[in-house]
C-alpha cells in the first residue's frame, strides 16, 4: 500500500488538512474523512451524477477523482450552498416548490451541476435545461419538475 | 376557520432536510470503531462450490474476519417465505430461499460465497482478491423454455425440475366462448427483465450495544418492522432488543422490500459477534447482481370476440422467471394474471402460469410487480383485434369496459392478498373520453395523414390498465399533541421519497386542525412504532394514511373531552381551530393545544378511571380488500424508420386513485413511474448470455432514462372514491410504470402501419425496431418511406 | 464470444509447432509480463496481468493445456483463467498448414466465455482486447520465429 499523503483542501470555505491514501476518493474524503454526506454516492463510475461537486467553481464528479488531486483546490458542497443557516439558495427553494425531488438522493448533484450551469447561462431554455442535467440520472420525478425547479430559479435569481 | 389541508398542494416537510444535505441515508451512518465490509461473490450463474479458502486474506493487514458458510454454524438457514402459495386449488409451489453464503453450490453470478470485515472498505476489498475458491461449473439454465425441457441442468436438484409453481386459475368457461366467438385472436408476447436502478444502493449498518442488550440496525429496507421481527427471531433476541431504522431511503421501487437479503441476515450477526459496528454499503456493480429485479415472462395469450369486437373470454399460457431463489413466492404471477382484466367485462378467462427456476438474480417485485405484463398482453390483443376487425383501436376499448353499475365487480379468481379479485370503485369511460379529448385523438389521423406526406411517421396510442392498490394486512399510527403544540404523527411505514411526511402530516393537520408545518411524521424507525408490515403494493398512503386519519380522530375526541372539562363547557360547546380550544361564543376562554396537552398529563391529582394521559391515541386500519386504482396513458410518438430512434412527442395520462390527499404528489408518482415506464418499455434490458452472466452491468451500458429522453406528461386526475376506507383514498406509487409499454407499443405499431409489423415484446430498444422494420420491408419489398 | 482467423508465419511448420509449445515462448506471446512453466505433458501455468477498459488490470492465474495433439498440424489449447473480476474458460482450435515459400498457415477458432465482474462492466471492449490480445500474440510469435530462424542461419 502506498504511503499516505498530506493534502489540504478547502471545502465551503474551510479549510481541512488531512493525511490521506493517495486512492482516497474525493467522494469518499468528504463523505467519510470529513463528515460532509451531503455529497451522494451513486454509482462510482462517473455516470449517474449523483456525486457532483464544485472544484474551484466548476462541477466534477466526486467519484471520479482522488482526493490527492484537489489538493490546494477550493470544493463546494450541498452542505453550503444555502446562504445562512435556515435559508435556502433560490434553486433549493424553487425544487421545494415545485417537488423537484422525491426521495431526494440524486438532489445534491443537481443542484451542484445547476449553480454553474445558470451561473453562465442565466435564462436557458427548456432544451437547454434539460441538456444541462443529461448527464444526472434520478429515477423518481421523471425530471418534469426539476426542469421546472430551473426555470423558476433562474427568472427569480434574474429578477434580483 | 377549519383547515383544508386534504386534496391541497402542500409544500413538502422533509425537503429542507433533503436539500440542504442533512437527511440522513444510511450510509452516512459513521460510528467510532466501524468495520466495513465487502463480499466475494460468485463469477459463475452455475457451479459446484468445492472449496473456499480465506487463509490469505486473513493475514492482510486491516482484516478483521473472514466469513464462509462453514463459520456460520446454526445461523446458516436460508431465508423466509415472504409470501406463502396463495390457496388455489390444484396449485404446484416448490420453495427454495435464498441462503446467507453460498454453500455446496452458487446458483447465480454475484451470490455471495464469502465475507470480509475489515478496518476500511478498501482493505475489504482488496482482501477480497486473496480469497480462491474452487468451482466446478455447470451448465447454466436461462432460457424459460428450455428450463422445462426433461434433459435440463436442474437450479435445484430436490424438486427434481426447475417448475417452481403452477397455478390455474378461472372465471367462467373459457371453452364455450372459444366456440361462440367470431374471431379467435393469439399472439405470444414477451416481456424481459430490468433493474429498479434506484439511485441508493443497498446499505446495512448495524451496532451491538453490550450494556444495554440492544441492537441498532440501519437498513435501505421498505420494511422495517418485518425484518426487526426476522432479526430478533433469527438472533435469539426479543423483538424490543432490536430497532431497525430506515431513515431517509434513496428510491425504493420494490426490491428494496425484499428480505432477508444475505447482506441483512449477517451484518447485523458481524456486529455482535465482532463486538464492533459493522458496515456495508452496496456498490452499483453488485446493485447489478445482488439486488432483486423483474419482468421476464413469455405469453401464450388467446382472446375470442364477436365480430362487433366484444370480448368473450381471454386464455393465458405464460411462464414466469423467479431467477434463482422464489422467497417472494407468487406475487409477480398472481399480479400479471389477475391485472391482465383490466377494466375490461370479461365474461370468460381462464389462465395458467408455470413459475421457473433459472440461474441469474433472485425476481422480486418492481415497480408494478407483473401487471404490467398482464396490462401490456391484454392491450396488445385488443390492438390486434381491433385491426383484424377494422375497428377503431379506442372504439374496442369503450365497448368492453365495465360499466359503472357492475360496482363493486367480483371475478373468481384471487389477488395476491389471497382475496377474490374485486374492483371496488371505477368509472372507466369518462377517464378514456378525456384522454382522446386531451391528446386530439380525433383530429390526429388527418395529422397523421398530413405529416406522411411530409415523410415523417408519428403514430398514437391509447391503452387502459387497472391497478389492485392498497391491499391490507394492516398499518398503524401514533398520534400525539406535544405540549410545544406541536403534533407528533408516527407510523409504521419506510418512506423512499413518497413524501409521507407530508401526505400524513395534511391528514393529520385537517383533523385536529393545526399548522400542516406543526405536524412531524416520523416513519420506518420500530423504537417509535412498532407495528406494521410497509411500503409495497402502492398501499402506503391507503393504508397507514388511514390509520393516521383514525387516530387523528381520537386524538381530537380527547382534546375536545379534555378541552370541556378544563374549560368547563360542554363538549359540544368546544371549538377547535388554529391549534386552540375555546368556548364559542366567549372566544377569551381559550386554550392552546399545547397547554392542553400539559393539563392532560398532570403532575397532582388523579387522572380519573376510564380516561388515559395525554392527548394521544394510537390506531390501526387493516381493509379487507384492495381499491382498484385506475386510468387511460395516451402518446404520440414519432419514428425515423431509417434509424429506428422514437420520440415521444406528447404523453397524456388521465388516472383515477380515488380522492387526492395532495396532487402535486400525485403527479410526481405519474410523473416518475411514466419515466420508469419508458425506460422499461424502450431502454432498459438486462442482457445475460447463455451461460447466466450479465452482459451490462454498469450505467455505461445498462441505460436509465434522461431528462433528454423522458417528455412532459400532461395529466387529469378523476377522483372515484374508495368506499372500503374513510378518506376514499386508493394508491397511485406504481401507476404510472404499468402501461406504458402498452402504449408505447401501440403508438409505434400505428407510426408505422403499412409496414405491417407487431410488436409483441417489450423493452423494444431502437435495435429490435430495427430488425423488425428490416424483416417488414423484406416480407413486403413494395414499402417505400415517402421522401422527407 | 469466438474469436478466430488465420495467421502466416514465414517459417517452416516444423519450427513453428516447436514454438507453440515452448512454455519460455508462450509466455513472451503472452502480453502483460506473462509467466508460464510446464507442470505435465501439455500443460502449462502461470499468471498474466491484464486490464479491460475501465478494469484496473490485475493478476489473472492462467491453466493451459494441450489436447488433440498432431503434430506438427493440429491441436486444441484449453484455457481457463480466473482473476479477481472474473474468469474466462474457453477453448482454441489450431490448425497450420503448409503454404508456397516455405511459409506456414494458422487457422485458428477460439469459444471463449467470459465470467464475473468483468463479463457485466467490460463488454463493450472484451472483444477488442481479446482480438488485440491475439493479433499481438500472434506478432510477438512470429519475432521469435525470425530470431530463432535467424539463429540457426
Amino acid at each position: 500500500m502506498a504511503e499516505p499523503l498530506a493534502v489540504t483542501v478547502t471545502v465551503n470555505g474551510a479549510p481541512y488538512e488531512r493525511s490521506v491514501e493517495p486512492r482516497l476518493l474525493l467522494s469518499d474524503f468528504l463523505r467519510h474523512g470529513i463528515g460532509l454526506t451531503g455529497t451522494h454516492v451513486g454509482c462510482e463510475h462517473g455516470v449517474c451524477g449523483a456525486c457532483t461537486v464544485l472544484l474551484d467553481g466548476e462541477a466534477v464528479r466526486s467519484c471520479l477523482m482522488f482526493a490527492v488531486q484537489a489538493d490546494g483546490h477550493e470544493v463546494a458542497t450541498v452542505e453550503g450552498l444555502a446562504p445562512e443557516e435556515g435559508e435556502l439558495h433560490p434553486l433549493q427553494e424553487a425544487f421545494r416548490e415545485v417537488h423537484g425531488l422525491q426521495c431526494g438522493f440524486c438532489t445534491p448533484g443537481f443542484l451542484m451541476t445547476l449553480v454553474p450551469f445558470l451561473r453562465d447561462n442565466p435564462a436557458p431554455t427548456e432544451h437547454e435545461i434539460r441538456e444541462a442535467i443529461s448527464g444526472n440520472l434520478c429515477r423518481c420525478t421523471g425530471y418534469q419538475n426539476i426542469v421546472e425547479a430551473v426555470r423558476l430559479a433562474a427568472e427569480r435569481m434574474a429578477a434580483t | 376557520m377549519t383547515r383544508r389541508y386534504v386534496g391541497e398542494r402542500v409544500a413538502r416537510n422533509e425537503d429542507r432536510r433533503l436539500l440542504t444535505g442533512r437527511a440522513m441515508f444510511v450510509d452516512d451512518v459513521q460510528l467510532p470503531g466501524m468495520l466495513h465490509v465487502a463480499f466475494l461473490r460468485s463469477d459463475h450463474a452455475h457451479a459446484l462450490l468445492r472449496g473456499v479458502d480465506v487463509s490469505a486474506a486473513l493475514e492482510r493487514p486491516g482484516v478483521v474476519a473472514v466469513f464462509t458458510a462453514d463459520d456460520l454454524g446454526d445461523y446458516w438457514q436460508p431465508g423466509p417465505l415472504l409470501v406463502p402459495p396463495p390457496p388455489v386449488e390444484g396449485i404446484v409451489f416448490h420453495e427454495a430461499t435464498q441462503v446467507p453464503l453460498a454453500k455446496d453450490k452458487v446458483r447465480h453470478v454475484g451470490e455471495p460465497v464469502a465475507m470480509v470485515v475489515a478496518e476500511s472498505r478498501y482493505v475489504a476489498e482488496d482482501a477480497l482478491a486473496d480469497i480462491v475458491v474452487d468451482y466446478e461449473p455447470l451448465d447454466a439454465v436461462v432460457d424459460l423454455e428450455a428450463a422445462l425441457a426433461p434433459d435440463a441442468p436442474l437450479v435445484h436438484e430436490r424438486f427434481g425440475t426447475n417448475m417452481a409453481a403452477f397455478v390455474a386459475q378461472r372465471h367462467g368457461d373459457y371453452d364455450r366462448a372459444r366456440a361462440a366467438a367470431d374471431m379467435v385472436i393469439s399472439r405470444r408476447f414477451l416481456y424481459d427483465r430490468g433493474a429498479a436502478a434506484a439511485m441508493e444502493n443497498r446499505v446495512v449498518a448495524a451496532q451491538w450495544d453490550p450494556l444495554a442488550e440492544d441492537l441498532t440496525v440501519w437498513d435501505t429496507t421498505q420494511a422495517p418492522i418485518p425484518i426487526r421481527n426476522g432479526l430478533a427471531r433469527m438472533l435469539g433476541l426479543m423483538e424490543s432488543q432490536v430497532r431497525v431504522v430506515a431513515p431517509f431511503v434513496g428510491g425504493g421501487f420494490g426490491p428494496k422490500i425484499m428480505m432477508f437479503y444475505p447482506e441483512e441476515v449477517l451484518v447485523p450477526w458481524a456486529a455482535m459477534r465482532l463486538g464492533r459496528p459493522v458496515k456495508w454499503t452496496e456498490d452499483r456493480q453488485e446493485n447489478f447482481f445482488a439486488t432483486s429485479q423483474e419482468r421476464g415472462q413469455v405469453h401464450d395469450a388467446e382472446m375470442a370476440l364477436t365480430r362487433d369486437g366484444r370480448i368473450l373470454g381471454v386464455r393465458d399460457f405464460f411462464l414466469h422467471d423467479c431467477g434463482a431463489y422464489d422467497p417472494y413466492g407468487l406475487t409477480i404471477p398472481i399480479n400479471s394474471q389477475c391485472t391482465l382484466l383490466g377494466p375490461y367485462d370479461v365474461p370468460h378467462y381462464y389462465s395458467e402460469f408455470r413459475a421457473v427456476f433459472t440461474n441469474k438474480t433472485i425476481v422480486t417485485p418492481v415497480r408494478g410487480a407483473g401487471r404490467q405484463h398482464g396490462v401490456f398482453v391484454m392491450e396488445r390483443l385488443l390492438d390486434i383485434a381491433a385491426r383484424e376487425l377494422g375497428l377503431d383501436p379506442v372504439e374496442i376499448r369503450r365497448r368492453n369496459y365495465l360499466s359503472p353499475e357492475l360496482f363493486p365487480h367480483n371475478f373468481d379468481i384471487l389477488y395476491q392478498d389471497f382475496a377474490p379479485l374485486y374492483y371496488d370503485s371505477g368509472n372507466y369511460l369518462p377517464a378514456l373520453e378525456t384522454a382522446t379529448e386531451m391528446i386530439g385523438y380525433e383530429g390526429f389521423r388527418e395529422e397523421q395523414r398530413r405529416l406522411r406526406e411530409e415523410g415523417r411517421y408519428v403514430g398514437v396510442g391509447v391503452v387502459s390498465y387497472i391497478e389492485g392498490t392498497g391491499i391490507g394486512p394492516y398499518e398503524g399510527a401514533r398520534v400525539t399533541v406535544d405540549p410545544s403544540g406541536r403534533v407528533r404523527v408516527a407510523t409504521g411505514l419506510g418512506t423512499q421519497g413518497q413524501g409521507h411526511y407530508t401526505a400524513f402530516a395534511q391528514i393529520v393537520a385537517e383533523a385536529l386542525d393545526v399548522d400542516v408545518e406543526r405536524v412531524s411524521v416520523v416513519t420506518g424507525d420500530t423504537r417509535e412504532f412498532g407495528w406494521g408490515t410497509g411500503t409495497f403494493a402502492s398501499r402506503g398512503a391507503v393504508v397507514a394514511g388511514s390509520a393516521c386519519h383514525a387516530a387523528a380522530v381520537a386524538v381530537r375526541g380527547k382534546i375536545l373531552a379534555m378541552a370541556a372539562r378544563v374549560l368547563g363547557a360542554a363538549e359540544e360547546q368546544i371549538d377547535l381551530a388554529d391549534g386552540r380550544v375555546s368556548v364559542r361564543g366567549i372566544p377569551e376562554r381559550f386554550m392552546t393545544l399545547g397547554e392542553l396537552a400539559r393539563h392532560a398529563n398532570p403532575l397532582r391529582g388523579a387522572v380519573k378511571p376510564g380516561t388515559e394521559p395525554g392527548l394521544e391515541a394510537t390506531a390501526y386500519f387493516g381493509p379487507d380488500h384492495g381499491s382498484t386504482a385506475s386510468g387511460v396513458h395516451a402518446m404520440i410518438v414519432e419514428v425515423d424508420p431509417e434509424t429506428a430512434m422514437v420520440e415521444i412527442l406528447r404523453y397524456v395520462v388521465v388516472h383515477d386513485c380515488g380522492r387526492l390527499i395532495n396532487p402535486q404528489l400525485v403527479e410526481g408518482q405519474v410523473q416518475g413511474g411514466v419515466a420508469h415506464g419508458i425506460g422499461n418499455s424502450f431502454y432498459e434490458k438486462l442482457h445475460f448470455d447463455e451461460s447466466g452472466q450479465l452482459l451490462n452491468a454498469s450505467f455505461m451500458d445498462y441505460l436509465l432514462p434522461t431528462a433528454m429522453d423522458v417528455p412532459r406528461v400532461e395529466m387529469a386526475h378523476m377522483e372515484t372514491p374508495a368506499p372500503m376506507n374513510p378518506l376514499g383514498l386508493k394508491g397511485v406509487g406504481e401507476a404510472g410504470a404499468i402501461p406504458a409499454g402498452a402504449a408505447f407499443a401501440q403508438a409505434v405499431e400505428d407510426a408505422l402501419s403499412g409496414y405491417g409489423l407487431e410488436i409483441t415484446e417489450i423493452p423494444l430498444s431502437p435495435s429490435q425496431l430495427f430488425e423488425l422494420l428490416q424483416v417488414a420491408r423484406a416480407a413486403s419489398p413494395q414499402i417505400q418511406e415517402t421522401a422527407g | 464470444m469466438i474469436v478466430e482467423g488465420e495467421y502466416t508465419f514465414s517459417g517452416p511448420r516444423d519450427v513453428v509447432w516447436e514454438l507453440l509449445q515452448d512454455p519460455e515462448v508462450l509466455s513472451k506471446a503472452m502480453p502483460g509480463a506473462a509467466r508460464l512453466a510446464l507442470v505435465g505433458d501439455g500443460a502449462y501455468e502461470g499468471s498474466i496481468r491484464v486490464g479491460v477498459g475501465p478494469v484496473t488490470a490485475a493478476e489473472w492465474k492462467l491453466a493451459v493445456t494441450l489436447q488433440d495433439r498432431d503434430p506438427p498440424a493440429h491441436y486444441v489449447m484449453q484455457v481457463d483463467s480466473k482473476g479477481p473480476i472474473g474468469f474466462t474458460r474457453g477453448s482454441a482450435s489450431v490448425d497450420l498448414a503448409e503454404t508456397d515459400g516455405g511459409c506456414t498457415l494458422m487457422r485458428y477458432r477460439a469459444d471463449l466465455q467470459v465470467g464475473g465482474k468483468v463479463a457485466g462492466i467490460g463488454q463493450r471492449l472484451i472483444d477488442q482486447v481479446a482480438k488485440m490480445m491475439t493479433h499481438r500474440g500472434l506478432d510477438a510469435l512470429s519475432n521469435e520465429l525470425r530470431a530463432r530462424l535467424a539463429e540457426e542461419a
